[in-house]
């Protein structure tokens, strides 16, 4: 029976892993995801999930054990957060480029140092280069929805591709929210068994996986890694319609807006800080501030042409970073310069600044999203950005 | 939650002419003349048969075996990093357990055998290796110990002998004997400290038959096995590409090599010498011991009279000192 449950988002990422029918897992402990791991270990030891489950000696061989059992025809599960996102990072390539619909979920933390338990996307976006899907859920609700929807569409014969289903650590992964549930039939109705592709590990039928190319061999398997990527955006489309249809969801596949009707400013962020600025934009609306939210479901692939139709609407956009690029040309973040590029074949273009915000895992009070729109509405005003990047709550 | 879904009964090889004939590791590879590792993976691949699925480490049998559509395998074959052939062998034998369980794959469980040289098994593949052998997985891991990591230019290795010299230690003014550590005792690392194990051996490529049959036994046996054959690199140790065999020979009559196996806690030796020949006749075959003096020679034999006399005994090694000034 569908039912409505309260739930943290490591704990509906097990329900929606253990409804997927997952063959094996992979766990390691680290903190915030590891809940959906002790969620799973119940799940099994409890016979309510018929899965191997793995307890990997680190993060590096849950990578690698979930690369062997996919290669070996299994629908796969693992997990992590922080620096065990970075300590496994040898294997996401060889999984991508092998073309193995591997799930990995990510609840972010904050990298070293210092030693930090709070939520910042640095983590997963330091792979979002290595030919994994890659997106970001709100709520528990959409951790539970994105983990079925990301294994329909990495198993889907025209991808075959790994991803990244993340969440932030604690603001998703441990405070509770309400969960809709459906039954298992709609969840299997959704998702059909995982039917591995011809390039499985199986004595029957022997096939050599990974073997080694002369360089004149490498940059067509990159364009073939690449056009797998190109025929996602249709893939997502599709079963996120079917998703939608089946589950009685309403899913936008690239972007979600909110209050952007009229909006002359707007924000652009993933993952769990679009709740407090939709707080944060009815406040600024009783205020006089035409201000909007466009929420980002996919950094991979990236949506460029979707990113460009929301965006050019608005006299200003205003990127909010929770990751860190070092030295980047935004001086910042990564986000505003993909906006940024996204932008660029447009006749005109809003003005785009950043915002570094959350980092460290803190939160992005309602405060600071104030003084960010002060600062979009006055350039909106001015006609010009000062600069890239705004440092939100350390200047003024 | 593992069901052993094993049944097979590999028999023994009686004579030479019984041998398979069919093989699982065919020509057309590029591995160097006289490779020892090449030699010992074609052994191995017949004893095994043809339901048996291959997990290959970063190392010389990747690279010179697995070229892009000519790879020499009968058998699936998987890449795995250098790092990481026993977790990825942990993944497959799960999977194939699930799957035969779930009825999404029907036959028997394959052979699973990770294929690792000497640096992906108790060096950068150690921490894998041991977890695959705590965890109890059905899986049979291969080290083929050529004594150095060949594949990327001879450098030292975990089980590379004293007094080696490679590529990252070269004999000089200021450390005359090259390489200064005594090796780190493979087998012992798996039989000491994992309880899942119940067969452990070694092996030589000087002895085809001996290390097919044991290439069987440890298929036969549930759960992890481990196997550490020693497979002499003609270009690595610097002899003659037609030696292999013999030299593989001579470090089982010097005591460099010992050949035995270790089931349900209990030793057997095979091919012990009654008298063994000094070390320095060995060495002297090889010209990455070309350098050595009298002093590091008897160090060297000081090593192996001990360690001969039983797998298992700590043997008290020198420490190496600080750098001797030239």
């Amino acid at each position: 029976m569908a039912k409505e449950l309260l739930l943290s988002g490591c704990a509906a990422a097990a329900q929606a892993v253990k409804m997927a029918r997952v063959d094996v897992i992979c766990s390691y402990p680290i903190r915030p995801y590891t809940a959906a791991m002790m969620e799973l270990a119940k799940m099994v030891n409890n016979g309510e999930l018929d899965a191997e489950f793995v307890h990997g000696e680190g993060e590096h061989a849950q990578l690698a054990v979930v690369y062997g059992a996919s290669a070996a025809g299994a629908r796969v599960f693992t997990g992590s957060s922080g620096v065990g996102v970075t300590y496994a990072f040898e294997n996401y390539s060889p999984i991508s480029g092998g073309r193995l619909p591997v799930q990995m979920m990510i609840a972010d933390r904050a990298l070293d140092p210092p030693g930090d338990f709070g939520s910042e996307h640095t983590d997963a976006m330091s792979a979002r280069d290595q030919g994994w899907i890659m997106g970001w859920a709100e709520t528990p609700q959409e951790a539970f929805d994105n983990h079925l929807i990301n294994y329909r569409i990495g198993e889907d014969r025209r991808v075959m591709l790994p991803q990244f289903v993340c969440q932030d650590g604690y603001f998703v992964s441990h405070i509770p929210g309400k969960v809709k549930i459906p039954d298992q039939a709609q969840v299997d109705e959704f998702l059909p068994p995982y039917a591995p592709g011809t390039h499985v590990l199986d004595p029957q039928q022997p096939c050599s996986h990974g073997p080694q190319i002369r360089p004149d061999q490498g940059a067509i398997m990159d364009l073939q890694r690449g056009e797998a990527f190109l025929n996602l955006p249709p893939v997502i489309e599709e079963v996120i319609d079917g998703y939608n249809r089946i589950m009685g969801r309403s899913y936008s596949p690239w972007v979600e807006e909110f209050m952007t009707g009229d909006a002359e400013i707007a924000f652009f962020l993933q993952g769990a800080h679009a709740a407090t600025a939709r707080h944060a934009i009815r406040h600024l609306r009783d205020q006089g501030v035409k201000a909007g939210l466009v929420k980002l479901r996919f950094v991979r692939p990236w949506p460029a042409r979707q990113v460009a139709e929301s965006l050019s609407k608005f006299k200003a956009v205003g990127v909010i970073e929770t990751s860190t690029s070092y030295g980047g040309s935004m001086r910042g973040g990564n986000l505003l310069a993909e906006v940024r590029a996204s932008l660029y074949d447009l006749p005109e273009r809003p003005l785009t600044t950043s915002f570094m915000a959350g980092l460290g895992g803190d939160v992005i009070p309602l405060q600071e999203f104030y003084w960010m729109a002060q600062k979009l509405a006055d350039a909106a005003k001015a006609g010009r950005v000062e600069k890239t990047v705004y440092w939100a709550g350390l200047e003024h | 939650m593992s069901v052993p879904v094993k049944t097979q009964n590999l028999p023994p090889i009686k004579k030479l002419r019984n041998i398979p004939k069919e093989e699982q590791y065919v020509p057309g590879h590029r591995t160097c003349a006289g490779c020892g590792p090449a030699l010992q993976y074609r052994l191995v691949a017949k004893a095994a048969g043809p339901n048996t699925i291959f997990l290959g480490p970063t190392g010389c049998m990747y690279v010179a075996n697995a070229s892009y559509l000519c790879t020499p395998y009968q058998v699936p074959w998987i890449h795995t990093q250098i790092t990481n052939g026993g977790a990825v062998a942990a993944g497959v034998e799960a999977a194939y357990q699930v799957r035969i369980r779930k009825g999404t794959w029907k036959g028997e469980l394959p052979n699973v055998i990770v294929m690792a040289g000497d640096g992906g098994s108790s060096d950068i593949g150690l921490q894998a290796m041991s977890a695959l052998m705590y965890r109890g997985h059905d899986v049979l891991f291969v080290c083929y110990d050529n004594e150095s990591y060949a594949n990327t230019g001879i450098q030292t290795s975990p089980t590379t002998p004293y007094g080696s010299n490679t590529t990252f230690t070269p004999p000089g003014k200021a450390v005359p004997e090259g390489k200064k550590l005594f090796p780190k005792d493979v087998p012992q690392l798996v039989i000491g400290a994992h309880p899942a194990v119940k067969y452990v051996a070694t092996a030589s490529v000087a002895y085809p038959l001996d290390l097919m049959n044991k290439v069987r036994k440890a298929l036969n046996h549930k759960g992890p096995t481990f196997l550490h054959i020693h497979a002499p690199c003609p270009k690595g140790w610097k002899f003659d590409e037609s030696k292999t065999v013999e030299i593989a020979r001579l470090a089982i009559e010097t005591g460099m090599w010992s050949v035995y196996e270790w089931e349900d806690g209990e030793y057997r030796y095979q091919y012990k010498p009654k008298q063994y020949k000094p070390v320095r006749e060995y060495l002297r075959t090889q010209k990455r011991f070309a350098h050595l003096q009298e002093e590091h020679i008897a160090k060297m034999q000081a090593f192996v009279d001990a360690r001969v006399k039983s797998p298992g005994v700590p043997v008290n090694v020198p420490l190496p000192g600080p750098r001797e000034q030239p």
